[in-house]
């Protein structure tokens, strides 16, 4: 293991993030906040432990796979941890286990909150709250591959292992101009989003706290009713932009090179938009009430489709009082998940349009073994070793799931209550069922489960192996 | 960058390069060409290989034919500036190359290795517009038949259109040199050469007045070929060229470097293990002597003379046949050995061999290449001809043509605020070669000969501080 560049590059994470808390901390400051002082406490002490680690360049910058998943898994737990001190510090969320449990909701874009009450938070830990959801949407070594001049070849490595999908490719050859076009897109989508919410008569602080739930497809709200109390106007906005996100970022990136013909057919945004299509369709059927205008019912349907299928987590509704049958719709859209390359989570539908025509494929060599066939996307030959990758990654996704599932059981709540914690949790949506619906929170956990589902969390973000990569005692053994 | 239009053509900042073919020469053109910044698409068939350079390094890569409008579009054939062909095929090359221009007019640099085209490769470049035809077997026997010449050399490389060398050679025990001076190598000589760069124990020097030699520095100097031959009589080096060659493998290579040798009169054993191939080369080559044979067997290189030659040099394909056949023949004869080294990555250990004269043919191609793309990213004042790297790329000889005034013409050149660990080593001016001192001063037309530990010089701006 090349330890030395690892130090160098959590050195880099935290004085990045020493650099977002001072910017909480100007927010809080031009409200009036007591909390200031906590967010300039932790961002000293992010700048105390980083910068000395920036200063000392290392040895080799030579650095593979391996160090690159561990750096990035490492990069997440450090953040998080220190993420979570305004909090505690302010007194805000006095529970350190509480507080990470929402800083890592935040970074991993999850949006389940331990809080019964958010609207008597400071304006800067709300910011704090929802700027994590905006930092860990596109992920902040992207970031740092944006701003760092890094030498060597292996920076790519980093990329890989913290952007969502089966197979990540570049969108030009060099890895840094790779992050900055997505950084871009990033950041242009977010300015949109905030000047249509402004148009609809928000606040530019409500503006930016949402879209920055809704860019990360996070979910935290600044109201206890999420998105509920907003008008409809906003809400449409919210759930247009919300799909928006959850598209892969190559489509923006062809459709603005002008290949749109490439962007558009793709096999991966068509299954998506299909989707969300006949999700919606199919709950505003079921929900539809008689006297109620089925504009209002639409527009119901699609934003929890789209926040959930984006697994985004804002809600308009108490979906936990639907039928069952919108329910179940709900929790099969939770596994999906959005495309690969957003910032959305879930499985990804690239990787469930993979499985489906494995199993496709499979039952044609049931019917003929000599059969030779070719699984593609996009018209495209799908490599062996990305086809084994996700089936392996769906292996262990179970695995991880049963686990948990079994661990948060100790605690004895409903099936459903167990289920869905985890669900939303490993798939960063935020909000499940029963016990964890819509209107409820995750603060009534044991601090045992609220460290699973930390777990969870940081899993589903980061896709299972980085994070699983660190359980191993081979890669820490100092021989390569 | 322009997010907007994120694949706009380079603003002279860097360039967009697509490289066809990943072979031994596309993946150290890929590897130099990435690590001075410039935007490179790697176009490949094999799809494992390709996977392979795009995780070592920070370029694209994609998969199909590189002549194939689709995947030349797919690389960014619109927005390139230099497409650069060296699959296995010359003809793919060129084709690559002419369809890029139509697509994406962008310069176009092929690798043409075919002796049957060798003699029209500048017609072929001028009648299909290419900017550059490359051939590393004919470089690399232009450098080989160089080193026969003046065996007492381990590598020359010539600048000013061989006005000028750069030579290196290793100072001997017993040579005069020991312990003398820098400062004092005119006085004691009276030969006008530069010294410009000095490899001790593996480190690089650029030395300094009061820097003393001692025995077992490669030292590399630049002079006229007249001053040079003069300056190695007076350290007793070798200076008369080879009488004899003997060659193992019968490669392209071998047969330009044969046609060269015959032709300036030096005898040519080749040792070739095909009878086909011997036929061939009995039949292209009039006045070498053919042996059809295995060349790694001791008894027949003895039979064959071996003993007696004056210079032997292995190109086989196999590299480590190649390092086994010059440690045998260093160990058993006084010839000048030049080995040839096409793949093998382990510098460290070939450098530690005892072995004079090593090279390496990709890396011929990759530093004309790199030379040509430097050039195209300037685009004022001076340009690049020719560039060098040095001591394993850890020194770099670079020639500048000084086009219009800039900041370093007019002074002398010790008012210059010239860099750290940089040397202007000679000017050529109007047919004539000028070692500078401290008083001489760059001029327009110049061609100025730099050398440096610094790397990525576009301009000859950049030599200042």
């Amino acid at each position: 293991m090349n330890y030395s560049v690892m130090r160098y590059i959590l050195g880099w994470v935290l004085t990045v993030e020493s650099l977002f808390l001072l910017i909480s901390a100007g927010v809080g400051f031009s409200y009036g906040d007591a909390s200031v002082t906590a967010f300039l406490i932790s961002a000293g002490l992010c700048a105390l432990f980083g910068l000395p680690q920036v200063l000392i360049k290392p040895k080799n910058n030579i650095f593979y796979g391996k160090e690159g998943f561990c750096t990035v898994a490492l990069s997440w737990i450090v953040l998080s941890l220190f993420g979570a001190l305004p909090f505690v510090l302010s007194g805000e969320i006095p529970n350190y286990v509480d507080a990470l449990f929402e800083t890592v909701s935040g970074f991993t874009t999850t949006g389940a909150s331990v809080l019964a009450d958010v609207e008597v938070m400071s304006h800067g830990a709300l910011f704090w709250r929802s700027f994590t959801h905006w930092i860990g949407g596109m992920g902040v070594l992207v970031f740092l591959l944006a701003i760092l001049p890094m030498a060597g070849g292996s920076k790519m490595q980093l990329m890989r292992a913290e952007s969502p999908g089966p197979s990540v490719s570049k969108l030009v050859p060099k890895t840094r101009y790779t992050a900055m076009i997505l950084y871009g897109l990033y950041f242009l989508l977010s300015v949109t989003e905030i000047i249509f919410l402004c148009f609809g008569g928000l606040s530019l602080f409500s503006a930016v706290t949402l879209t920055f739930g809704t860019a990360g497809t996070g979910g935290f709200g600044i109201l206890n009713s999420s998105a509920a109390s907003y008008s409809p106007y906003i809400q449409w906005v919210l759930a247009v932009f919300m799909m928006l996100f959850g598209v892969n970022f190559n489509v923006y990136f062809l459709l603005i090179i002008r290949k749109w013909k490439q962007g558009l057919k793709n096999e991966e945004l068509r299954t998506y938009l299909g989707i969300i299509a006949a999700a919606t369709a199919l709950v505003t059927l079921n929900i539809q009430e008689r006297g109620l205008p089925l504009g209002d019912t639409i527009r119901t349907a699609f934003f929890q489709v789209s926040s959930i299928i984006t697994t985004t987590g804002f809600s308009t509704c108490d979906f936990d009082a639907w039928p069952t049958f919108s329910k179940v719709i709900l929790v099969c859209l939770m596994f999906i998940g959005a495309s690969a390359g957003s910032t959305g989570g879930g499985i990804k539908i690239s990787r469930v349009l993979i499985l489906f025509k494995r199993a496709k494929e499979e039952i044609q060599h049931f019917i003929n073994p000599r059969t030779v066939t070719r699984i593609r996307l996009d018209g495209k030959t799908v490599d062996r070793e990305v086809i084994h990758s996700t089936s392996a990654f769906l292996i262990t996704y179970i695995f991880i799931f049963a686990a948990s599932v079994l661990l948060i059981a100790l605690e004895g709540h409903d099936t459903s209550t167990c289920f869905t914690a985890v669900a939303a949790t490993i798939n960063n949506i935020g909000p499940g069922l029963s016990m964890v619906g819509p209107a409820q929170n995750f603060a009534f956990f044991t601090p045992f489960s609220k460290i699973v589902l930390i777990f969870n969390m940081l899993v589903g973000r980061l896709e299972l192996f980085p994070l699983l990569l660190l359980f191993s005692r081979k890669v820490w053994k100092s021989g390569r | 960058m322009n997010i907007l239009n994120p694949l706009s053509k380079s603003d002279g900042e860097f360039l967009n390069i697509i490289v066809v073919g990943c072979g031994n020469v596309g993946v150290t053109i890929t590897d130099r060409l990435s690590s001075e910044g410039h935007h490179v698409t790697v176009i490949d068939k094999n799809a494992p290989v390709l996977k392979e350079i795009c995780s070592t390094y920070d370029v694209m890569g994609v998969v199909g034919n590189g002549a194939s409008y689709n995947v030349q579009m797919e690389a960014g054939v619109e927005n390139a500036d230099l497409i650069i062909a060296v699959t296995p095929s010359d003809e793919l090359n060129l084709l690559c190359c002419t369809m890029a221009q139509k697509f994406g007019n962008c310069a176009s640099i092929a690798r043409v290795r075919n002796p049957d085209y060798a003699e029209e490769l500048s017609f072929i470049r001028s009648r299909l517009g290419l900017s550059m035809i490359i051939n590393p077997d004919l470089e690399a026997s232009r450098e080989i038949a160089r080193l026969l010449r003046l065996p007492g050399a381990t590598s020359i490389n010539s600048f000013a259109r061989g006005h000028a060398e750069m030579v290196q050679f290793k100072i001997s025990e017993k040579s005069p040199l020991i312990g003398k001076a820098l400062r004092d190598l005119q006085s004691s000589f009276s030969v006008g050469v530069l010294v410009c760069a000095v490899d001790r124990g593996g480190e690089i020097f650029i030395p300094g007045g009061s820097f003393a030699f001692a025995a077992g520095d490669a030292v590399s100097f630049i002079a006229t070929p007249t001053d040079t031959q003069k300056f190695f009589k007076k350290l007793s080096i070798e200076t008369r060229r080879v009488k004899s060659a003997m060659l193992v493998g019968g490669g392209r290579l071998a047969y330009y470097l044969a046609k060269q040798l015959l032709e300036s009169g030096i005898a040519v054993k080749i040792i070739e293990r095909r009878s086909a191939r011997c036929t061939e080369l009995a039949e292209l080559l009039d006045g070498a002597e053919i042996i059809c044979g295995d060349g790694t067997d001791e008894s027949l290189l003895r039979e064959s003379g071996l003993a007696a030659t004056e210079s032997f040099i292995p190109l086989t394909g196999i590299d480590e046949e190649n390092i086994l056949l010059t440690l045998y023949a260093k160990k058993n004869t006084s010839a000048k050995v030049i080995t040839k080294i096409n793949r093998m990555n382990f510098h460290d250990v070939i450098a530690g061999l005892d072995m004079d004269s090593v090279v390496y043919p990709r890396f011929i191609t990759a530093e004309s290449i790199i030379a040509y793309a430097r050039a195209r990213q300037n685009s004022i004042g001076s340009n690049i001809e020719t560039l060098y790297h040095l001591f394993d790329n850890r020194a770099e000889a670079i020639e500048f043509r000084i086009a219009e005034p800039c900041e370093v013409t007019g002074k002398p050149i010790m008012q210059l605020p010239l860099k750290k660990d940089l040397l202007i080593a000679c000017i050529y001016r109007s047919g004539r070669v000028i070692i500078p001192s401290g008083h001489d001063s760059i001029s327009v037309g110049d061609t100025v000969i730099i050398v440096t530990k610094h790397s990525g010089f576009h301009e000859i701006g950049d030599i200042l501080s």
